[in-house]
């Protein structure tokens, strides 16, 4: 028996009171043991799949048809008290986002108790004792304290353990993972996944693994299904799906993605995004064409069929013999000469943070930035990684001059910057800008992209006239690849790319010599993604201007970057060349960072997660 | 796309608490022309009478007389005027001085923040009631005199309930970044922050109008409010309590007419705060 089954599966979302599928007829079988992967971008549904099971859609979705069948019983016809029953039980999930999934009023022990009371576990000590091996087999550090301790005093790496512990505690059948790893450091990534891994097998418990990221799908799950707005486009066995695509889709996301040991390549752009719920509404045919580069009249006709390509392999489209043609369409924009005229200098820059003073008692002195020293010449793109918390963006922040530095210099063409004078932010206002990380809270929302973009043009006591204003609109629009008609929208009105895009615009409205980027691309999909990193490349070409692109994604910055700036507990603890550093990286954090990302070959073993197998 | 005014005018909440107010104002601006007798006229002869309909009422006083024989209709409406006036003037000026100081206080933090923060802490520990009287005793009766007390009193209000909104603005990244193209503090303030800020001042002002009315009457009522020759609902009420046995209308009516100014203001507040507030709408409500 499976221990979960959908058929055909359909999730109906009412929009402006018309039904859209939100998930369209998906089949798929998971026998206990083993891991199913859903890969696929923001918005492909799947999430859906474990909301559907958990019955927890949002409001105006509903299973309109299919059944989802648990061992054999069909959770979509259960009575409710039934699934109450299993969920918890035999139905178990890993959230998302540790941190905001543990009460933050209870101890971790009171939360575990509370569950395992739930599910009967016998009395109170038994349940400790049971909570305590959980832990222990979560591999938790003292699991005795971090019972009396609170939500709030663990990393969220640790979270995800406690979380991971509860979710197996119950000798689930199932569990729903989704994203587990997405919110943490990617130093922890392999942990987490290596724990997961090794739960699943000890308990033999089936696992549906929710995904974005097709490189650990293939490391960790045993079948996969990519997604693609509601359709399960392509299925089979996890390394054969990765390593010798069918549907053209998750060959293009595959060449979106930079790889972090092959040759550096174009990264593939697939145009526009997935569509989402509503404009699905109108379209017919393929949802993929309007983006396929093997699109033929036939696309966009009817929908292709699910079509068996060998035994167990599935792929939605009607020429999946063309995939392993596509390859990527352009060519790698070549970087200008990096002169050897320094753009920026920074010299022993230390950031001093007093922290916990009270009205009596001196407080402690927390060093946010510890003697870094670093230049960045005329073009070159500089990356600054670490983990969360090494002092990345206090560095961006001092670098702009929303925070003054304890100590050190900041030299900007020579020009000393460090001291806040009206003189150094007017110089910065001109040659150093910041593209800010989360587009949502750097644009204002009251705004009209037109007045965003040429915003640099209202400060201070200039009056640029209506005309110079619109052609300035209209150049930088153009030079972002966004349309002019979205000149008079507000940014609510955007999607993240886009908004994205408008963002950086902003930043390159007075053409600065130096921007400053703070993990631009972190939250976005890899098609979208792949669109920005091409579009940095392009300007740089254009415009010429050096850059300081803080990241944590190591394969984005091989693509990118040519130096890398290695950062932990606030400290430079590795600098040089990206090719130098990555291949013989000298600090255990960098090792750390590296060992993090999976390998681009589905064949390969990841070392990281193989270590737990034997 | 529909802008917030439109937005804000399909709103049943908005619409009839414009009705409303509207009534009420062109009581209170027309009052000369729309009050049948002067709001001062005794007519000994004939006190305490009834409402026109009920018996024993006459006519030509629509509402009744009060204890000294003045029409109650006239002087509702001309106490309509004093509660008008009040209310906008009050809450204009407590919101100006108000939200200057939050805007300063949220958008500067730091020392200006901890300053402005604890002036509002200590003025708001008084009493508002009683120190508006005691403002008033210091002052004098008097239509201004009661509007400076009200904004002495209530500005810390507005100070404290919009700094923390400023604060929230302040924090975004966008508020950042213009001031790393060049924006000038006052640049900042006036075009980033105070847009995203209006909508709440817009329905704290309107919210305020209501405890204007409301403080307005209360003042009048003993005594310390507008002068005695200038007709006040809080008057009216006052006036009533010795007749309340023999009619009870001349006590009712007053109250009435401050339910209903105090309910379109509250109206109009929620209505607004409903329709303008970004968290309203942009999660598509």
């Amino acid at each position: 028996m499976f221990a979960i089954q959908a058929d055909e599966l359909t999730v109906g979302a009412a929009i402006d009171g018309v039904i859209v599928p939100a998930i369209r007829a998906l089949s798929f079988e998971l026998e206990p043991g083993k891991i199913l992967g859903l890969v696929g971008e923001s918005g492909a549904g799947k999430s859906m799949v474990g909301r559907a099971i958990a019955k927890l859609l949002p409001s105006g979705f509903k299973v309109t048809s299919g059944r989802l069948l648990f061992e054999g019983t069909d959770l979509v016809q259960m009575p409710p008290g039934a699934l109450r029953a299993l969920l918890g039980r035999a139905i178990a999930f890993i959230p998302q986002a540790p941190m905001t999934a543990l009460n933050p009023v209870h101890t971790i022990g009171a939360q575990f108790d509370e569950h395992l009371a739930r599910i009967d576990e016998g009395d109170r000590a038994s349940r400790r004792d049971r909570a305590l091996t959980m832990l222990e087999a979560a591999r938790l550090p003292h699991a005795t304290d971090l019972l009396a301790q609170y939500p709030h005093q663990l990393s969220g790496g640790m979270c995800q353990r406690v979380l991971i512990a509860l979710a197996f505690s119950s000798n689930p059948r199932l569990v729903i993972a989704d994203e587990p790893t997405t919110a943490l450091d990617v130093t922890m990534h392999p942990q987490i996944l290596r724990l997961i891994a090794d739960m699943q097998r000890e308990h033999g418990t089936a696992v549906i693994f929710i995904t974005h990221d097709l490189r650990l799908a293939a490391q960790l799950c045993d079948e996969v299904i990519v997604m693609y707005a509601g359709r399960a486009v392509e299925s089979g066995p996890a390394r054969a799906v990765l390593s010798s695509p069918a549907h053209p889709y998750t060959r293009c996301l595959q060449l979106a993605n930079p790889s972090m040991r092959a040759e550096r390549r174009a990264l593939y752009v697939m145009p526009e995004q997935m569509p989402s719920l509503s404009q699905l509404r109108d379209m017919s045919g393929c949802h993929f064409a309007p983006r396929c580069p093997l699109v033929a009249a036939d696309c966009r006709r009817v929908e292709p069929p699910s079509l068996m390509l060998a035994a167990g392999r599935n792929a939605a489209c009607i020429r999946a013999e063309a995939t392993s043609d596509i390859g990527a369409t352009q060519q790698l924009t070549s970087a200008p000469a990096i002169s050897q005229r320094l753009v920026l200098q920074v010299e022993g820059l230390e950031k001093h943070y007093a922290a916990g003073r009270g009205l009596f008692g001196r407080g402690r002195i927390v060093s946010a930035v510890k003697r870094a020293s670093f230049v960045i010449a005329e073009n070159e793109f500089v990356a600054l990684v670490g983990e969360s918390g090494s002092g990345k963006s206090t560095i961006a922040k001092l670098l702009v001059g929303l925070e003054q530095p304890t100590n050190g210099r900041i030299l900007l063409n020579g020009e000393n910057l460090t001291e806040a004078t009206t003189r150094s932010a007017a110089l910065r206002a001109i040659s150093l800008q910041i593209v800010f990380q989360d587009p949502q809270s750097a644009l204002n929302p009251r705004r009209r992209v037109a007045s965003i973009v040429t915003q640099v043009m209202e400060a201070g006591s200039r009056h640029a006239g209506w005309e110079e204003l619109r052609a300035k609109t209209a150049e930088l629009l153009a030079e972002v690849g966004l349309s002019a008609d979205l000149a008079a929208r507000l940014p609510g009105q955007l999607s993240g790319g886009q908004r994205q895009r408008v963002n950086i615009a902003r930043a390159l409205c007075t053409i600065p010599k130096i921007l400053v980027a703070d993990e631009i691309v972190s939250g976005l999909d890899v098609s979208i993604q792949a669109q920005l990193l091409n579009l940095l490349a392009r300007l740089r070409a254009e415009l010429g201007f050096a850059m300081l692109f803080i990241s944590h994604d190591l394969s984005v910055v091989r693509h990118l970057c040519s130096r890398v700036l290695v950062m932990y507990r606030g400290e430079i603890v590795e600098q040089g060349p990206v090719e130098t550093v990555f291949a013989n990286p000298q600090h255990p954090h960098t090792r750390a960072l590296l060992a993090s990302v999976p390998p681009d070959e589905p064949e390969v073993a990841w070392s990281m997660l193989q270590a737990a197998v034997n | 796309m529909s802008g917030p005014v439109s937005r804000s005018l399909r709103s049943a909440r908005v619409l009839i608490a414009l009705g409303m107010i509207l009534c009420i104002g062109i009581c209170a601006l027309f009052a000369g022309w729309i009050a049948p007798h002067d709001p001062g006229d005794q007519n000994l002869l004939s006190i305490l009478t009834p409402p026109a309909w009920a018996a024993g009422g006459d006519p030509s006083y629509p509402l009744g007389t009060d204890g000294l024989g003045r029409c109650i209709l006239s002087r509702l409406i001309y106490g309509a005027r004093t509660a008008m006036l009040v209310a906008f003037f009050a809450s204009f000026g407590a919101m100006i001085i108000g939200s200057v100081l939050a805007h300063i206080s949220g958008y500067f933090g730091g020392v200006v923040d901890w300053i402005i923060g604890r002036m509002v802490d200590v003025w708001m520990s008084f009493p508002p009631v009683i120190l508006s009287l005691i403002l008033m005793v210091g002052l004098g009766v008097g239509l201004s005199k009661v509007i400076l007390a009200i904004i002495l009193v209530d500005w810390t209000r507005f100070c404290r309930v919009l700094r923390s909104e400023v604060l929230i603005v302040t924090r975004h990244d966008y508020v950042a970044a213009v001031r790393l193209l060049g924006f000038t503090h006052w640049q900042t303030i006036v075009r980033e922050v105070l847009p995203a800020t209006l909508p709440l001042l817009i329905t704290l002002v309107s919210i305020e109008m209501a405890i204007a009315v409301v403080v307005e009457a209360i003042l009048s009522f003993v005594g310390l409010g507008v002068g005695s020759d200038q007709p006040a609902w809080g008057q009216m009420i006052a006036d009533a309590r010795q007749s309340v046995y023999q009619s009870p209308w001349n006590l009712l009516l007053p109250i009435l007419g401050i339910f209903l100014t105090v309910t379109a203001f509250n109206l109009l507040g929620d209505g607004l705060r409903r329709t303008l507030d970004v968290r309203f709408s942009e999660t598509g409500r």
